[in-house]
């Protein structure tokens, strides 16, 4: 098993407040994670769940109006609550990189795909031109790109939405990180394309031993790539362990819930209707007592007002919730 | 009404369009829609796949009437679309979009939205109208209170209840849903899912549902069409094409949907990436270049839709010989 000199990403008690007209919003709430070497992390949740704000508060890219708070955060040892900017943009697309959702936003119409690729390769003097070229060239191979050295002079809008979002990864990957965190990366993509991108992050997460922190709302997505499961609900981690536990017995009703609103073929007969969670996010502007999810919980008691302790087991599985252990099974 | 004709029939509808020219280049064609053939009897739900790009949105618009076919006839209840008014046609056919966030006008409360379809069809007195949007809020599961808020006040369900409350004021027989549930939160999509199959027994509705979800169309199909290109590969009772796929471009489509069970892994994939440029389709079966099981004939002819064991069409030189399993 991995130890303790694994772990790339840890993340204690992580804050994110954002000032609006109605108070304080606490878009992420206590939020504490690990990420560690050779590992996919799956963070899942729907809208506004904090699941984005998360991953850019990780990368220290969060806008200027939010404030961060954390008990710890490092990476690879590295403190990164006390780190100055300069030493965080000498990380940030070299050892810790990230790939957001909309390929076409985050690349520059403006700019070849060469230029955009060497970019950062050169900026954190990686290497000279030639050797940029060559690693581009190189990881375009790599991501599936046929005729890689013809493409380094292409512009974005002449590539096809699956393939933008190859160059995106290609250019997360050109410094070799250590952490890669992927922000929702084939939401835009058609289901034979995504399956495509998803085979690739899995088989450069295992070639290159990265960690992988995947953010998506798609549960079938994480079932099928993640090792490990964060399972989030205004602001907190709800639910987590490995994806095997977490997906054959979960533990929060927030996460049973999800997954009964699924439609399974071959499990959900046609017709049937999907179970539902009813109700509505609860508004996380001001302090919140208690558990976030308890207006919508069909299990509520009057337990569930109070501050809930996380509770968890010897293999990893956490959760944020004052039910027996067992409420939750189904006879199979 | 016509009782024994289907609700939509589509015989070899085309739809082409002009793209580029100028002073150099040549005026170029694109054809979105290559002679789809279809039929959506009373009461049913046709479920229609495929990538984006395939042609199905295209034919959406054709039969809400927003395009003419080039080529090719839709007919609506037995009757050509093209000898419809504006406002018969509305009564019969009325969509639900992707985007319940840019389908409905920012700068109307819900009460006018819902409501502006029977004004504009002159149905009913002001007070008729009133109580015709009031039940169409309780039929689509809103409260009363929601006919003064604006759509910008109400969260992406409600809004979506929204869409389908104005589709269905006028009592239409068809809704065609253009991928209504790709815009929501999973728990909001089942909400959405059950309303529509509600509704549906309830109004006695058929469907063309729009979707590139597989799973969302098994729930709720009783037929699904694969599209691919323009063309219809694949066509016959949902439990069929979706239990035992005679197209290799079905298989694929049923292969990447990703159903939340971890002891799967990814499902390996042979489906080529490369998309092909629809100003250039690929000669034979449009699909060969990317086809696991792609042999000699397919880049010398097109298959024809043909009936295939189990029911159904497929457009495939290989249907019925029990090879798909590949992709």
């Amino acid at each position: 098993m991995s130890g303790a000199g694994d772990i790339v990403l840890d993340v204690q008690n992580l804050e994110v407040d954002i000032p609006t007209p109605g108070g304080m919003l606490h878009a992420v709430r206590g939020v504490s994670l690990t990420a560690r070497r050779g590992e996919t992390l799956c963070i899942v949740g729907e809208s506004g769940c904090g699941k984005s704000l998360t991953s850019l508060a990780l990368m220290g890219l969060l806008p200027a109006i939010a404030a961060r708070r954390a008990e710890r955060l490092s990476f690879a040892g590295e403190d990164l609550l006390r780190a100055p900017a300069s030493r965080l943009r000498a990380l940030r697309g070299d050892r810790m990189a990230m790939i957001f959702q909309d390929p076409m936003t985050c690349l520059n119409p403006s700019l070849t795909i060469g230029d955009q690729l060497t970019e950062t390769f050169l900026r954190h003097g990686k290497g000279n031109r030639r050797s940029a070229r060559d690693r581009a060239v190189a990881l375009l191979e790599r991501v599936g790109i046929a005729g890689a050295a013809g493409r380094l002079g292409q512009y974005p809008h002449q590539l096809s939405g699956g393939l933008r979002q190859r160059v995106v990864i290609a250019m997360a990957l050109m410094c070799g990180p250590d952490l890669l965190l992927a922000d929702e990366p084939t939401t835009a993509l058609d289901a034979t394309i995504q399956l495509g991108i998803l085979q690739l992050l899995a088989e450069l997460q295992r070639e290159m031993r990265m960690a992988l922190v995947l953010v998506t709302h798609d549960l079938g997505i994480v079932a099928r790539i993640a090792d490990r499961v964060a399972v989030m609900y205004a602001g907190e981690v709800v639910e987590e362990g490995s994806a095997a536990v977490v997906f054959d017995a979960p533990r929060h009703p927030y996460t049973r819930g999800l997954m009964d609103c699924i439609p399974q073929p071959g499990r959900t007969p046609p017709g049937t209707r999907l179970g539902t969670i009813p109700g509505l996010v609860p508004s996380l502007v001001g302090d919140m007592q208690g558990c976030a999810f308890r207006g919508r919980c069909p299990h509520a008691m009057p337990a569930c007002t109070e501050p809930v302790a996380v509770r968890g087991d010897a293999e990893g599985h956490a959760w944020r919730c004052v039910l027996p252990e067992n409420a939750l099974e189904r006879a199979a | 009404m016509n009782a024994a004709s289907p609700i939509l029939e589509l015989r070899g509808v085309h739809k082409r369009y002009g793209v580029g020219g100028g002073l150099m280049a040549r005026r170029r064609t694109l054809t979105a829609v290559a002679g789809v053939s279809l039929r959506v009897e009373r009461g049913e739900v046709l479920g229609l796949v495929g990538e984006s790009g395939c042609g199905k949105s295209t034919l959406a618009r054709m039969i809400l009437g927003l395009e003419a076919p080039s080529e090719g006839e839709v007919l609506l209840d037995g009757r050509p679309i093209a000898s419809l008014g504006r406002l018969e046609r509305g009564r019969l056919v009325q969509p639900v979009f992707q985007d319940p966030y840019s389908s409905l006008n920012p700068r109307r409360d819900v009460a006018s939205i819902i409501g502006l379809p029977l004004i504009v069809h002159g149905v009913g007195t002001v007070a008729e109208r009133r109580d015709a949007v009031a039940e169409m809020l309780g039929l689509v599961g809103l409260a009363p209170r929601h006919a003064e808020a604006f759509p910008s006040q109400l969260s992406g369900g409600q809004r979506q209840r929204v869409a389908i409350a104005r589709a269905l004021v006028l009592r239409p027989t068809l809704v065609v849903c253009d991928e209504p549930t790709s815009a929501l939160d999973v728990s909001v999509q089942a909400q959405i899912l059950n309303l529509l199959l509600d509704l549906k027994e309830r109004l006695g509705l058929s469907y063309l549902f729009i979707s590139h979800n597989l799973a969302v169309v098994h729930m709720l199909a009783g037929r699904v069409a694969a599209m691919y290109l323009g063309r219809v590969v694949e066509e016959g009772e949902a439990g069929r094409v979706l239990g035992a796929p005679q197209h290799p471009y079905t298989a694929a489509l049923l292969a990447s949907a990703l159903t939340p069970d971890p002891s799967l892994g990814l499902p390996a994939m042979r489906l080529g990436t490369v998309f092909p440029n629809p100003l250039a389709l690929p000669s034979g079966c449009a699909f060969h270049p990317r086809c696991p099981a792609v042999f000699e004939r397919c880049a010398r002819e097109a298959p024809a839709l043909l009936p295939c064991p189990g029911g159904g069409r497929a457009a495939c030189h290989l249907t019925g010989q029990d090879q798909h399993q590949a992709a």
